[in-house]
Order: structure tokens, then C-alpha cells, then sequence
């Protein structure tokens, strides 16, 4: 094979173009595949340039940049000194050994091929070097070291850097090699200054299969270079070590950045505060992360089975505060006995007053209402009528004088007597019952019920009762000696009256009341008209007509205020009303007006409230002054100024007969606990939110007529049903019912119930499903 | 339906669809795991039975009456109390998507009942104004195509931090120098600065998570990112660690906390970053600082140096200062001097028109290190909604007139400015927080992005969420209670601040790149950015691109 030799000069010592010079190249390469070049400085030598039979360029002259630029497979390429920017730029095969340094930018975008460097390069080496894995890896070799900015990009180029006579001895792979490798490898020897990015590259020992691969072809490279004489020093391969790139995979699973945070944490973090940062101004604060979903002391509430903690709204308006879920409950359970008697240990005329005349506030309020009608209560009061009374407890030794044996005096002595006390009563008439047995007309009160209550009310052990006792200063001071307490229950007996011409013609109600309910009751007039249309005025229009009158005209300088039982009853015997009329005067023709009208009237009755005579207080006992009459000053317990005299019922304002039960009540059982030594405790418990039940598990249906229709319907406001639906809907199994074995805090006996229902703070998440279901409002979601 | 009969109704009463979120609940998907009732922070769902009347309407039957069905369902709360806030929580612990609030598309009717018993309506988090910001409108257009050096940012190394603290003038420093007088303190600090967020405002594990993020910036990634304490003082261990450098300590009206700081002068390790002397803050200038009793839990009570459980309103006014020359001499020369003069000390205003005053009587402060300017996008923890809503000035053309006013003194280089208040505010952190660096600023302070990017804070501006002030921050971000702020992991927030300065540190080389600047901020580089906005490119100075 024929050599050529092309020289970079002219005939007349000028430098030929590049593009002259590679024009000859070419030319030559198609005769002859071994040239040497004797070139001056030409650019992008060997370009593209391939011989079917290989090819061989010698340079023996300065080579320009860019020397074996798109080196094709097959060619090989010797530069006998250093070279330029970029040798085998583009590369994708020829072989190029540069036997001194080359310049910045060596194997540029190479593919494939080999590059043998003998000396050093400069910076940005090997950058964007790419390998297609349908031919083989590129090589850089280089003996020397290499400038900064190396193998940047580099995507499987592999570059061994021998570090022999390095630039500087300090780096041999210069600052920030490997910025964005994603592959290959890079072979070194020598020191470094650990610039490379820690997340494109890390930094190995050199593994046994690339220690095979580098002791392999070492030697060749030696050789081109001419430095075999190395080849001892520069296979002790501790002195070797490799970067290799971290894959997309790897980084993936990486924290993004260089150190894992809980590495940081222990090793520098931690250490730098000797612990906790907080640990001196909150010891021992748990800061430790947990979930969203939470149970135990982790939730921000928790369940709590409230049950009986709230009053249902019947017993929370009802001045005595009856039970009526529990009287109902009990029904429910066919413990029809233990009901009646529940009923009976709160009132001693529950066929009377809840079953008659009470506008019973317990079924104006009642919840059932959200979803039909209210409970109707009448029917239980009246269910009772026949009951015997409840077991007296045995006697304490103590006796109260009860001054007035109306409903508050009577179930103040009933509530005593049952708890063993002696209750006395003193009453000014000659029958028990107040303005219930004297005034409410026989139509609104069934003399048969009265009559069977007040047997049994007498028929009670502990009660004695004295008729047509008059009281006086001296009298109650004698009492108030005798008796451990006295209550003062006179009720008001006295009617108010107004002055007018011929006012002394107008009959009070109270007088007209008493004698129309006696023996011998009064003749009226045809016409009658009342003055003051309240519920007594209707009461007083009844028995008006009762007793003949034909037309009946109420009056009232307001809105009449009449409402209810009596207003609809006095309506349907034919009265009317007639307001607002002030009464100038009653004469013999009626009631004349301020404006001049004249109500023509036979009768006259004037209805506007009794207020209390209260001559026998003694001085110890303090009233107060509304309305122009005294009435006795009394705390939460009715107690008076006198510690040891009570007052109740209208004495202390005026209101009906079940506040005057309640009072009484109330007055007793202060009396029992002072007897019995514990501390009074007045009924506290606040009403249950509407809100807090869930009235829709309930259908509307028929009222019924019969006391196991009530109790079905029965909503069980603020006590458990024991119907489990917490447990069903607590999506954690967290809520179970538990049987108790001995009786439970309750109110008493009957409230007493077996089991309780319980949440097992370890499974529940408080999520509110208990108390958003629960019936009757007993589940709470409590902060904590 | 059958109607409840008990259901009773105010003249303030609402329906669902009155409310700004609206609970969209699928019962054919709900398996009533009571997750979401679980979660809620407001209590504003609930498991509701329902009962559905189904009349027997039959001609040819005999029977008549109805019959009923009950069935369950999740259902919002309309008291407005326990409203809604959209925060999603149950959506997110929903394991069936069952649930999800959705914006309320008719008019959001409580705004006309948040003023029960005579206190106007107060909320955490920001401004609510939607829609992109003028900074998100900025581009960065002036591209160097083979003009200037072409730079890569992922290649090339960029110095992209700002400097912190008075700069002398050249001739100043040289006199100085040889004479030995004083050089005032600087650093070198990454230009996205975690805004000032107190240790009460924001919760033990939120804080702490920020500083351990800004301290692996620092130490592993070499990012020399500091972030500002906001006024609550700064846990003591940490005033004696050595990654107080790395913090801002501020001094507001309440002074909370300096006692322990004062304290701890002697014991610390290094300096400070700096002092922030607070005299307004952007989201709501005129007010000062509203933690309320329930976020003043034992923890905060000690760190702040005040009884627990008790109301801790920071006064929006420094109580015994009258006039700025009064300001800067007494709190600035102060501060200064406590620390030797060796630490930057700057205040830092509410946007304002007069900010300008402010700013010449800084620059004849030979103590004032800067000035941060906080615009009306800023957020807060707790504000009236009147002062976050309506009361405030726009960052850009404050920072703007600012710089433009040092410009015209010769003293844009020696006085720098830093912006605050919405930078990132519909995420564009690098963008916005580089658009306001070639306005003028020397740096941008970060509030709400970082709780957002670093801890999942779910406030929007379409009123998401946003009860920062109430302590039932559903992340734990911003809350006091133990339950709520340990559903926060330190080490993950951590992560993402680091992850974020990562990121913001890509972006910011690849915008320098282009401009062919790598070693130094670009700081009112004005003649790179333009807006396709005649009125707002001639307010800015800026070129008008269309």
C-alpha cells in the first residue's frame, strides 16, 4: 500500500484553506489509505473520511481544530504532537491517538470510535458524548488529566484518566466534572475536588468486572501512546476509582436532595441542639407525627353516654317535674304498678290536676310533636285515679304544721308523709283542697276523680289534717314552737276589688265561686256581666250559666287573656267578650262605661284576682309588695326569711295548681333532707336541645286512646331506650351495651336501670355517628 | 320529605346553597366509615337520618296513608358557627369519594351574618383575590440569542444571591478601610427569604420543620437560605444553636420574646442574619398582630414570656415612637448596637404611598441595612377581613417607585430593598419573586407559598380554608393543639423547603441564563422585563409587549 503525503502548504510556503486542504485529502483517500498530512493548522482533519480497506492518517503538522471530526468506522488517525479544540468532535468510529495534549472540548458529541490522548486536555471533555448501544461504547483515554467541566451530559461515553503528570496534581478530573452524565463511565486515578453533583454522579471503587475491562486494554492504549514503560504503575488498582451516574431510577428513588432529611436530622440537626429544641421551654412535649384519623387521647372529642344527665321537656316544664319518659318506659316494660306508683310518689292528685285541670305544659312542649301530636298525658293522670298510695318510709321522728291544705299544702304533706315525717294541716275551711275543691266548677273537675283522690290522700298514714282552724300571730308562733318547720300554704283568699260608683253591687268571683260550688249555690241574675275575662272569668261564666243566666258578657280593659279549656268552654255555653272596657259604674241597669255605654246586667261579678291575707305572719317573716298586696319573699327551696317557715304556692305569686303541686314538693323535700341531714339539691337538670334527638326513626301515626299507646310513642327524650342503634351505626365497633350488676346513680328506684352503653376509646374516632343517631339525645361528642 | 316540625327559622337562618362551600355528599357511594365527620375541623358535617314519606297513591287499592323510609346521609351544618370552609378534608380521608365540598356558585349570603353580636368577621390566610397577579404577568423578555454569552443553567454556575445590609459607597469604604472606621455587616443570603411567621402563628412543628429545611439548605446544599422569626420570639436552644445565622430575628410593637432573646445574647454561637424591625405588616398595615387566646397555649405563653390562655394583641403602632427620624434612631441604633453592630438591621413597612418618606430617611440612617417592603397580597394569621380585604397598596409599584427614587440618588446599589406580599401567590414563585428583583428588589420574602409548598397548607384564594386565626388549622400549620400540629412531620416539611429552594434555585438560573447574567442578581434590570399591560408598563417603566 502506496503512502501519500499531503502537506498544508503551497509551493510558495503559504497555508492552504481548510477546504482546499480537505479537497486533497478526499482526493487522496481514494487511491491510497494510508496518508500522512503534514498539516498547518487545518481545520476538521479526517473529516468523514473512510477507506474500504481502513485507513490510516498520520499528522505530522499542527492540527488544526475539530482533528478527526465525524471519524468514520475503520479510519484510523496518529497526531504525532498535541492537537486543537475538539478532536473527534462527532466521532462515530475512527480510532484518533493525539500523542500530545489536545485542547478544550475533546470528543465533543462523540458516538462512537476511540480517542488516546498522551499528554493531557483541557476542559470540557467528553461533553454530550452519546453511545448507541447498536455499536460499541466511545472511549476517551487520556494519560494525563483532564480541565474542568469534564463529561458533562455525557450519555455512555467511557473515559479513563490516568492522571500521569497531571496539570494539577490537586484534580485530575477538574472542577464540576459529570454535570448531567446520565451514563457511562469514568475511570480515574488520581486526586479530585469532590465538585461533581452528587445527584448526576457517584463516586465507586472500581468494581471486578470494570477492573477486567480497564487491565484489559490499558496496555493498548500505553502502547499507541508509547508509554508501555507505565504499565506497572498504572495497574495497582487501588489507585483507581470510577464515577459512575445515577440513573433516572435511582434519583427517583432518592430524596431530590443530596442527603436523606432523617440523615440530616440524626447526624447534624439533632446533634447541633443536643436533643429537642423545645426540650427546655415544654419537657417532654410529644411533637412525634401521627395520622389524621385518630382514636384514644389523640381525638379532639369523645363520646359520652349522657343518659338521664338533661330533662325531657315534660318533666323539664312541668312545675313537679313528673317523669313522664320513665312513668312511660316502665309501661313499655309492663311494669304498669311500679308506673303508677312513680306517678303518685310526685303528686297526690294525679287524676285531678294532670288528668283534668292542668293545662298540662308537659304536652305543649312535648318533642313528639315534631313528628305528630304530643304524648297525650291526660290519659295517664286519669289511669291513676284509683291507685293506692306509694309504701310511707318509716317514721323519722319529725312533724311540720302545713298552715292552708290547698294543692301546695297537700302535696307538700303527701311528699312528707311518704318520707316519714309527720305532715299536720291546718286549714281555714271545712274541706281539704283549696280553690281546686272550692271554685273549679265540677264540669272541669269530676267530683267521683276529686273524691277518690282526697280518700286516698287521707287515707295516707302521716297526715292529719285539721279543719276550720283560723290562724293568727299568736297560733303560728304556738306552731312554729310545736313543729320543726311550719309551711305557710294559705293560698289567696282575699279578692281584689276596684272602687266605682256601686262597686258594693258587684259579687267577687272567689265568693261567687265557693257558693256556686256549695250546697246552697247563689241565684244569679239573666244578664250577667263579668269584669276581667281571664280563665277564672270563664270559670265564672260556666257557672253562671249553671245557675240560669242566659246571656253571659265578659269585660276586660285588655285583650282578654283567657285561653284553653275554661276560655273554649265558657265560648260554647254562648259568652262573649267585650274589650277594652273600662267600668265607670255599676248601677241597676248594668255596667255603664267610661264611655257612657251601658252593658245592661242583672249580675255583676268582678274576676280580676285574689291576693293573699296575710294578717297571722309574724314579723320574722318577709313579704314583698307587687301589685298592691303583700306576698311572702321565698328563695329556690320556698324557704322565707324565717328559716324554719316555708311558704308555697300562691301565697308566693300566683299559678296553677300544678305550680302550686310543685311548690309544695319542692318545700317537702327541703324539709326531708334538713331532717334527714343531706344537702338540699333543687332540680337542675337543663333541657335537652331539640337538636340533640333524632326525631326521623320515628313514623307519624295515631294518637291513641290508651296509656300503651303513649308509652309506644313516646319519644324517650334525654333516657336511653335501650335500643342499640349507637352500637349499630358506630362504623369502629367501638360503642358495646354493658349489663350492670348493681344498681346505677339515679334519681331513685325507679330510674334504676341494668345496663349502660360504653364506647372503647382504643376503636373510636369520634366521629359523632353515636350522637347523631341516638334517638333520645343521650350520646354528647365531648371536647377534651 | 317529611317536615320536621321543630326545625326553627331566624330571619338569619340559611340554606346550603346561601353558604360559600357546599357539601356534595353521595350516599350511594358513602360506606358511613365516619371518617369525614372525624376529620372535619369545624364540626360542620354530620351523619343526618332522614325520613322520606311514600303516600300509597294507588287508585285501585283500598288502603290509604302513607308509608315511610329512612336513610342516612352527610349533611352541613348551616349555623354559621360551624360553616363550612372548603378545606376538603373529608375529602381527602374519604376512602370511597363519597364526599368533597364544592364552591358555592349562588351569592355567599353569610357574609351578611359574620358580624354576630357587633364583631365584624376576622380569618387567617390572605387577601382572596384570584385571577393572575401583575407580577404572574411579567415575562422575562430580553433573551440573549448569540448576543450575549450564551448561558446554560444547568451547566453553568450561577452566584445567585443578593446582599443583605448596608453597602458603603466605594469612596466611603475606602475611607473607612484606611481609617479604620466601621463597615457595616452584610450577608450574602439567597434571595427568596422565608417571610416572618412567628412561633405562635405558626405551630412548634411547622417552625421548626421551616428552620431544619432552611438549615439543610444552608449546610447540604449549600443554599444560603434564611428565613425571618416573625414576633414571637425563638425557642432559647435554638438562639444557642448554630443555626441562628441562618435567622431573622424580629422586633414588632408587642416585643415578644425579646426578654429570652436578650437573654441568650452572651450564650450564642454566631450572629444572627439579621434584625426585621416590624412597623406594618402588607396583608393588614394599620393593625398589628392578633394571636388570639385559644393558639396561646403553654408552649407559646413561654416562648413569648406571657401568661397563658390570655389575648395577645400586638399594638399596630410602636407605642412610644412619633415620627420615622424618632423610628429609625431608636429602634434600629438599638438593635444594632445589641449585637455589636456586627448584624444587619432593617424595618420593615406595609406598601404604602408614603413608603418613599420612609426610604429617604433610611438612606440617611447610616445604621438602616435595608428596607422590606410588604405589599397587599401578603397574608397573615389572623386579621379583620376589612383590613386583609380592603386595606393596603400593590408590592410591584411601591418597591418600584422605591428603587426607581434610590436610582435617581445614586444609592440603588448601597440601600437594598426587599418585596413581600404575594410573591407566588398562584404558585409562580421564581417568576414573580425575579420579576420584582428586576424591578428594584433585592430579594422577596415567602409567607404563603412556603405553607403551601412545604406543608400542604390548603388556603386559597377563594376563601378555602383560611381559618389560620381560629387554631383549627386541619394540617397542624398553624395551630397550638398537640393533636392537630403533630398531624405535621417536621422531617417532610423539611424536605420540601428543600425541595422547593432546589427547584426555585433551577428556576432562577433559568431565567439569569438567558439574560446572560450568571454572577450576580439581576436587581432592576428593568430593560428584561415587559408586560403586555400599556397602563401598568408605563406605571412600572417597563417596555409594553404585545
Amino acid at each position: 500500500m502506496t503512502t501519500t503525503v499531503i502537506k498544508g502548504l503551497n509551493e510558495q510556503g503559504g497555508r492552504l484553506s481548510s477546504m482546499e486542504f480537505e479537497k486533497l485529502v478526499r482526493q487522496a483517500a481514494t487511491t491510497s489509505n494510508n496518508l500522512v498530512l503534514e498539516a498547518y493548522g487545518q481545520h476538521n482533519i479526517g473529516i468523514r473520511l473512510q477507506h474500504p480497506d481502513g485507513l490510516k492518517l498520520t499528522v505530522s503538522g499542527p492540527s488544526g481544530q475539530r482533528l478527526g471530526c465525524m471519524g468514520m468506522p475503520g479510519t484510523t488517525i496518529v497526531c504525532q504532537g498535541s492537537t486543537s479544540d475538539d478532536v473527534g468532535y462527532l466521532n462515530i468510529g475512527a480510532e484518533i491517538t493525539v500523542l500530545g495534549d489536545a485542547t478544550n472540548g475533546a470528543c465533543n458529541a462523540m458516538a462512537n470510535g476511540k480517542v488516546f490522548i498522551g499528554g493531557s486536555i483541557g476542559a470540557r471533555g467528553l461533553t454530550m458524548t452519546k453511545w448507541n448501544p447498536e455499536y460499541s461504547r466511545p472511549e476517551l483515554w487520556v494519560l494525563g488529566s483532564v480541565g474542568d467541566s469534564f463529561a458533562e451530559f455525557n450519555c455512555g461515553g467511557i473515559a479513563v484518566v490516568c492522571g500521569v503528570n497531571p496539570k494539577n496534581p490537586e484534580n485530575v478530573l477538574g472542577y464540576r466534572p459529570c454535570v448531567g452524565m446520565v451514563g457511562g463511565t469514568i475511570y480515574f486515578r488520581g486526586k479530585i475536588d469532590h465538585s461533581y453533583p452528587k445527584t448526576n454522579a457517584r463516586l465507586n471503587a472500581v468494581g471486578d468486572e470494570q477492573w477486567q475491562w480497564l487491565s484489559d486494554n490499558i496496555g493498548g492504549f500505553l502502547a499507541r501512546v508509547g508509554r508501555s514503560d507505565l504499565l506497572p504503575s498504572l495497574t495497582v488498582r487501588e489507585e483507581w476509582q470510577v464515577l459512575m451516574p445515577i440513573t433516572p431510577q435511582e434519583r427517583a428513588l432518592m430524596f431530590a436532595g443530596p442527603m436523606p432529611m432523617a440523615e440530616f436530622r440524626n447526624t447534624q440537626w439533632n446533634r447541633s441542639f443536643g436533643g429537642d429544641p423545645l426540650r427546655d421551654i415544654a419537657p417532654g412535649l410529644d411533637r412525634s407525627p401521627i395520622g389524621f384519623i385518630v382514636s384514644g387521647e389523640l381525638r379532639r372529642k369523645k363520646p359520652y353516654w349522657a343518659n338521664c344527665e338533661s330533662a325531657a321537656p315534660c318533666t323539664f316544664y312541668c312545675p313537679v317535674h313528673i317523669p313522664t319518659v320513665d312513668r312511660l318506659r316502665l309501661i313499655r316494660e309492663g311494669r304498669i304498678d311500679e308506673a303508677y306508683e312513680l306517678l303518685l310518689r310526685y303528686t297526690p292528685l294525679p287524676a285531678s290536676v294532670c288528668g283534668a285541670v292542668c293545662p298540662n305544659l308537659c304536652m305543649e312542649n312535648c318533642s313528639r310533636q315534631g313528628v305528630d301530636e304530643a304524648i297525650d298525658v291526660q290519659v295517664l293522670g286519669r289511669a291513676v285515679a284509683g291507685s293506692k298510695p306509694p309504701a310511707v318510709a318509716p317514721p323519722l321522728g319529725k312533724k311540720v304544721a302545713i298552715i292552708g291544705g290547698g294543692p301546695a299544702g297537700m302535696n307538700a304533706a303527701w311528699q312528707l308523709a311518704l318520707a316519714g315525717i309527720e305532715a299536720h294541716i291546718f286549714e281555714q275551711d271545712d274541706k281539704l283542697g283549696g280553690k281546686l275543691a272550692q271554685v273549679i266548677p265540677w264540669e272541669r273537675l269530676s267530683q267521683a276523680i276529686w273524691d277518690e283522690e282526697m280518700k286516698r290522700f287521707l287515707a295516707t298514714p302521716g297526715i292529719f289534717v285539721n279543719l276550720g282552724v283560723s290562724m293568727s300571730r299568736d297560733k303560728v308562733t304556738e306552731l312554729a314552737n310545736n313543729f320543726d318547720f311550719v309551711i305557710v300554704a294559705v293560698g289567696t283568699h282575699t279578692p281584689r276589688r276596684l272602687q266605682f260608683p256601686g262597686s258594693e253591687r258587684v259579687i267577687p268571683a272567689l265568693d261567687f265561686l265557693k257558693g256556686a260550688k256549695s250546697a246552697n249555690p247563689p241565684a244569679v241574675g239573666r244578664r250577667v256581666v263579668v269584669i276581667g275575662a281571664g280563665n277564672v272569668g270563664c270559670d265564672v261564666a260556666c257557672e253562671a250559666y249553671r245557675l240560669g243566666a242566659d246571656t253571659v258578657t265578659l269585660v276586660d280593659i285588655q285583650k282578654p287573656l283567657a285561653f284553653g279549656k275554661e276560655k273554649a268552654a265558657a265560648e260554647r255555653l254562648g259568652a262573649t267578650f267585650k274589650w277594652p272596657v273600662v267600668t265607670g259604674e255599676v248601677t241597676d241597669e248594668g255596667l255603664v262605661t267610661k264611655d257612657g255605654e251601658v252593658i245592661p246586667a242583672d249580675t255583676v261579678i268582678i274576676s280580676i284576682g285574689d291576693v293573699p291575707a296575710l294578717s297571722f305572719l309574724p314579723d320574722s317573716v318577709q313579704t314583698v309588695t307587687v301589685g298592691g298586696a303583700a306576698w311572702i319573699a321565698t328563695d329556690r327551696a320556698h324557704l322565707t326569711s324565717d328559716k324554719r317557715i316555708l311558704a308555697v304556692g300562691d301565697v308566693e305569686r300566683p299559678g296553677l295548681a300544678t305550680n302550686a303541686l310543685g311548690a309544695g314538693k319542692t318545700a317537702a323535700e327541703y324539709i326531708i333532707a334538713s331532717c334527714q341531714g343531706r344537702e338540699w339539691k333543687p332540680f337542675d337538670k337543663p333541657l335537652i336541645p331539640q337538636k340533640a334527638l333524632t326525631i326521623t326513626h320515628y313514623v307519624p301515626v295515631a294518637k291513641g286512646t290508651t296509656e300503651g299507646d303513649q308509652a309506644s310513642r313516646c319519644l324517650s327524650c334525654a333516657s336511653c331506650r335501650d335500643c342499640h342503634l349507637c352500637e349499630t351505626i358506630c362504623p369502629t365497633g367501638a360503642i358495646s351495651r354493658r349489663e350492670l350488676t348493681a344498681g346505677s346513680a339515679g334519681d331513685g328506684v325507679y330510674l334504676t336501670i341494668g345496663y349502660e352503653y360504653v364506647s372503647d376509646d382504643d376503636k373510636c374516632i369520634a366521629c359523632g355517628f353515636c350522637a347523631d343517631t341516638c334517638p333520645c339525645g343521650i350520646w354528647t361528642m365531648n371536647a377534651f | 320529605m317529611v317536615s320536621v316540625r321543630s326545625v326553627t327559622l331566624t330571619p338569619s337562618s340559611l340554606t346550603a346553597t346561601d353558604l360559600p362551600w357546599i357539601i356534595e355528599h353521595r350516599e350511594d357511594r358513602c360506606t358511613l366509615c365516619g371518617n369525614c365527620t372525624a376529620i372535619c375541623p369545624k364540626g360542620a358535617i354530620r351523619l343526618s337520618h332522614m325520613r322520606q314519606r311514600l303516600p300509597r297513591l294507588d287508585v285501585f287499592g283500598t288502603q290509604r296513608g302513607s308509608e315511610y323510609r329512612t336513610f342516612t346521609g352527610i349533611r352541613q351544618e348551616t349555623d354559621p358557627a360551624k360553616l363550612c370552609i372548603g378545606c376538603g378534608m373529608c375529602a381527602m380521608v374519604c376512602p370511597n369519594e363519597a364526599i368533597t365540598p364544592v364552591a358555592g356558585t349562588n351569592e355567599n349570603r353569610t357574609l351578611f351574618f359574620e358580624n354576630r353580636k357587633g364583631e365584624p368577621m376576622k380569618r387567617g390566610g390572605r387577601r382572596n383575590a384570584t385571577g393572575p397577579t401583575l407580577l404572574d404577568r411579567i415575562v422575562f423578555h430580553r433573551i440573549s440569542m448569540l448576543t450575549d454569552p450564551a448561558l446554560d443553567a444547568g451547566r453553568h454556575e450561577f452566584t445567585a444571591t443578593t446582599t443583605l445590609g448596608r453597602v458603603l459607597s466605594p469612596e466611603e469604604f475606602l475611607k473607612r478601610t484606611m481609617n479604620g472606621g466601621w463597615i457595616p455587616p452584610t450577608r450574602e443570603i439567597f434571595p427568596f427569604i422565608i417571610g416572618s411567621m412567628s412561633f405562635g402563628a405558626l405551630s412548634p412543628n411547622m417552625w421548626l420543620g421551616l428552620l431544619q429545611g432552611v438549615a439543610y439548605c444552608n449546610e447540604v446544599l449549600g443554599l444560603p437560605v434564611v428565613m425571618c422569626t416573625g414576633e414571637g420570639g425563638c425557642p432559647p436552644w435554638v438562639l444557642r444553636s448554630p443555626y441562628l445565622k441562618y435567622i431573622i430575628l424580629q422586633i414588632a410593637s408587642g416585643y415578644f420574646g425579646w426578654d429570652e432573646i436578650i437573654r441568650a445574647i452572651p450564650e450564642m454561637q454566631c450572629l444572627p442574619a439579621a434584625i426585621e424591625i416590624k412597623y406594618g405588616q402588607g396583608a393588614k398595615p394599620g393593625d398589628g398582630g392578633l394571636l388570639m387566646w385559644h393558639k396561646v397555649s403553654k408552649l407559646i405563653a413561654r416562648l413569648r414570656g406571657v401568661p397563658e390562655g390570655v389575648d395577645l394583641p400586638s399594638p399596630p403602632v410602636h407605642q412610644t415612637l412619633y415620627s420615622i427620624e424618632e423610628s429609625v434612631m431608636k429602634m434600629v441604633q438599638t438593635m444594632s448596637m445589641a449585637f455589636h453592630h456586627q448584624v444587619p438591621v432593617y424595618p420593615k413597612i406595609s406598601a404604602s404611598t408614603s413608603a418613599k418618606a420612609v426610604l429617604n430617611n433610611l438612606v440617611r440612617n447610616p445604621y438602616a441595612a435595608g428596607l422590606v417592603i410588604d405589599g397587599i397580597d401578603g397574608g397573615t394569621g389572623a386579621a379583620y377581613n376589612i383590613s386583609m380585604d380592603a386595606t393596603g397598596h400593590p408590592v410591584a409599584s411601591c418597591v418600584r417607585d422605591c428603587y426607581l427614587e434610590l436610582a435617581k440618588q445614586g444609592m440603588q446599589n448601597e440601600i437594598p430593598l426587599f418585596a413581600a406580599g404575594g410573591i407566588g401567590k398562584n404558585g409562580n414563585v421564581a417568576q414573580n419573586g425575579m420579576a420584582m428583583v428586576m424591578l428594584g428588589a433585592s430579594g422577596v420574602h415567602l409567607g404563603k407559598y412556603m405553607m403551601q409548598a412545604a406543608a400542604g397548607c390548603l388556603g386559597n384564594e377563594k376563601n378555602r380554608c383560611n381559618v389560620c386565626n381560629l387554631g383549627i388549622c386541619p394540617k397542624g400549620i398553624t395551630s397550638q393543639n398537640p393533636k392537630l400540629y403533630r398531624r405535621l412531620d417536621p422531617d417532610k416539611v423539611a424536605e420540601r423547603v428543600a425541595e422547593v429552594y432546589m427547584s426555585i434555585n433551577t428556576e432562577v438560573k433559568k431565567i439569569m441564563a438567558p439574560l446572560g447574567r450568571s454572577q450576580s442578581l439581576p436587581i432592576g434590570m428593568s430593560d428584561a422585563i415587559g408586560i403586555a399591560d400599556k397602563a401598568a408598563a408605563e406605571r412600572l417603566r417597563i417596555s409594553y409587549i404585545c
